[in-house]
């Protein structure tokens, strides 16, 4: 059936940014298979390229005036055809919208308040007290639930032949509970009250195949992919399961807290990547990898002291030796020393680059990765 | 005195606030000191709580409930304390900089600190230049703690030590900076006096710098 849905959907979709559509699309599902065909796919990226688009200085814009920016549907998804203009996406780089109000946009479909920045918004804790937890009701009129379906349907209108459009955001899990408590409050709630907790956790998920179905709904129904922020399209159903707060709890929390969400939200997916956010998430591994529906995991090496990427080329080892599909973010400069230590089963490598002749020497170099 | 110390050493490392309470209304009924309570008893017990947390036993919740343990007996020998002229080990205003409005590690650098004794001035997040400089002056600190935690706002640490030099203000502080992008090669280029990857790294690197 999913060789089917393979068959079909190659025939709808032909990007002309993207003329290696079909080929890239077979390199991704040999690798979430743990297979090879010719090279290890790789990714192109330039993080926030759509906010280096932008004309005006967000920074300097007021408090109400940057939800605006955010909030301005026509606006975004001009920046993202104005950051892509004139490109053309090589390796397994897809030229992907997305509809981005921030991380926490999940929490705030519930009623929670998001306050935006240059580059994200962050959430403003929702429950102060326990009762407040009773007003977290979602609806399909809430005002960033309504404006993700605007936002969504503005770039379906305007995709055709050039990009595709994914869709949001997606945290059902404790990080929707830290953004409606606040993180550390959360901290405190795990020993204060993990009955509420539990509440909380139970709620936050309670509507998030709703949520999930009604925006592949809107995708498919215009021949859309499955893809989100990742830029990593599904032909079925792609999601990118995460939990950034466990960064800061024990194996214990997470098995009691975490894990039953993790197990809950990845069942209905034909695709799952979990986004490890760093070594502090690296610890739960043993219970993410008990997951059986996930099928593979981004490592994100992060920065500061956990640059550069050698340093974790063991851990790397150890996820091909379990056959778990891994996306590597490395730089340009570690590459060949990349290259030298590591077999290429198993690795998406995402690489930041300044020009399309450095990704096409890239792409030369890596197609003798044996 | 000895096993008075110990059990609420032990219940500040546990994260009993009521057992700690108990232990020092105990210790005080039994004529122990409240400065020894403090420095014998209270700080002691987070200095272990820091030494778990760094040895991975520990996680920001343990280390919490352990800070507020400390916190509910400090309140507890305080009025006490007042008369002993007890100084602070520091004054340290902290703040996440300009554009940037995370506030995880601060606090924790915050609670850290305070288990310490430091005295602390958190200016909160989205802090500009101006407002650490007007807090070196107003309040005479010893110690300005810098966060941010994206790579987008890192350059806004540069900017604000930058600030404090040109306010004539940096020999009277030192400048710590901490979050996740940042490294001690990058302290050392803007001219920080230190780098801690975590709260208990700053705590002791505080104490380093200016403890008394």
């Amino acid at each position: 059936m999913e060789k089917q849905e393979t068959q079909r959907a190659n025939r709808m979709i032909e990007l002309e940014t993207m003329p290696q559509f079909d080929m890239a699309m077979k390199r991704v599902y040999a690798w979430f298979e743990n297979e090879i065909i010719d090279r290890p796919p790789i990714r192109f990226i330039a993080h926030n390229a759509f906010l280096e688009a932008a004309t005006e200085d967000i920074a300097l814009l007021s408090r109400e005036q940057k939800k605006q920016w955010w909030f301005n549907s026509e606006l975004q998804v001009d920046l993202f055809i104005k950051s892509i203009q004139g490109r053309r996406f090589h390796g397994e780089t897809f030229p992907v919208y997305f509809p981005n109000l921030g991380p926490d946009v999940y929490a705030a479909f519930y009623g929670a308040e998001l306050e935006f920045g240059e580059v994200t918004s962050y959430s403003i804790p929702f429950v102060r007290q326990w009762e407040d937890a009773d007003q977290l009701i979602f609806n399909t009129n809430n005002e960033y639930f309504k404006k993700i379906e605007v936002l969504t349907q503005h770039a379906l209108e305007r995709c055709e032949g050039k990009f595709l459009v994914g869709y949001t955001d997606l945290h059902p899990g404790l990080d929707c509970v830290a953004a409606w408590r606040d993180p550390l409050q959360l901290c405190y709630d795990l020993y204060d009250h993990p009955d509420q907790v539990r509440r909380l956790a139970d709620r936050a998920f309670e509507d998030f195949e709703f949520i999930y179905d009604h925006f592949d709904a809107m995708l498919k129904e215009k021949g859309q992919l499955s893809v989100s922020w990742m830029g990593i399209p599904s032909f079925g159903r792609m999601h990118i399961p995460s939990c950034d707060f466990s960064a800061l709890i024990s194996q214990d929390f997470f098995n009691e807290f975490g894990l039953p969400i993790l197990q809950q939200e990845t069942k209905t997916m034909t695709h799952n990547i979990f986004h490890v956010d760093g070594q502090g998430v690296s610890k739960h591994l043993e219970a993410i990898l008990s997951v059986p529906d996930i099928h593979a995991l981004q490592w994100v090496q992060g920065v500061g002291d956990d640059y550069p990427i050698m340093q974790w080329t063991a851990f790397i080892k150890e996820m091909q030796a379990k056959g778990m599909p891994v996306i590597v973010d490395l730089s340009v400069e570690d590459l060949n020393d990349f290259m030298d230590t590591m077999e290429p089963k198993g690795l998406f490598l995402w690489l930041a680059t300044d020009n399309e002749q450095e990704e096409l020497d890239i792409l030369k170099q890596i197609e003798k990765w044996t | 005195m000895e096993q008075y110390l110990e059990l609420i050493s032990r219940a500040v490392v546990e994260g009993d606030q009521d057992s700690t309470v108990v232990n020092v209304q105990a210790a005080l009924d039994a004529n122990v000191d409240a400065i020894n309570i403090l420095q014998k008893g209270l700080i002691p017990a987070m200095s272990e709580v820091g030494r778990l947390f760094e040895g991975g036993e520990y996680f920001v919740p343990e280390m919490l409930i352990s800070a507020r343990a400390m916190k509910a007996g400090l309140n507890i020998i305080k009025p006490l304390l007042a008369g002993a002229d007890i100084k602070p080990a520091g004054k340290v205003a902290l703040g996440t900089v300009k554009g940037d409005l995370h506030d995880i590690g601060k606090n924790l650098v915050g609670i850290m600190l305070e288990g310490a004794g430091f005295a602390i001035y958190d200016l909160g997040t989205d802090v500009s230049p101006e407002k650490f400089i007007e807090a070196i002056k107003t309040n005479e600190v010893d110690l300005i703690g810098l966060s941010a935690l994206l790579t987008t706002t890192m350059p806004m640490m540069e900017n604000t030590i930058k600030a404090i030099t040109n306010a004539g203000l940096r020999s009277q502080v030192k400048i710590i900076i901490g979050g996740a992008p940042i490294t001690q090669e990058y302290a050392d280029k803007i001219g920080a006096d230190g780098f801690a990857p975590d709260a208990s790294q700053a705590t002791k690197l505080a104490i380093d710098l200016i403890g008394q």
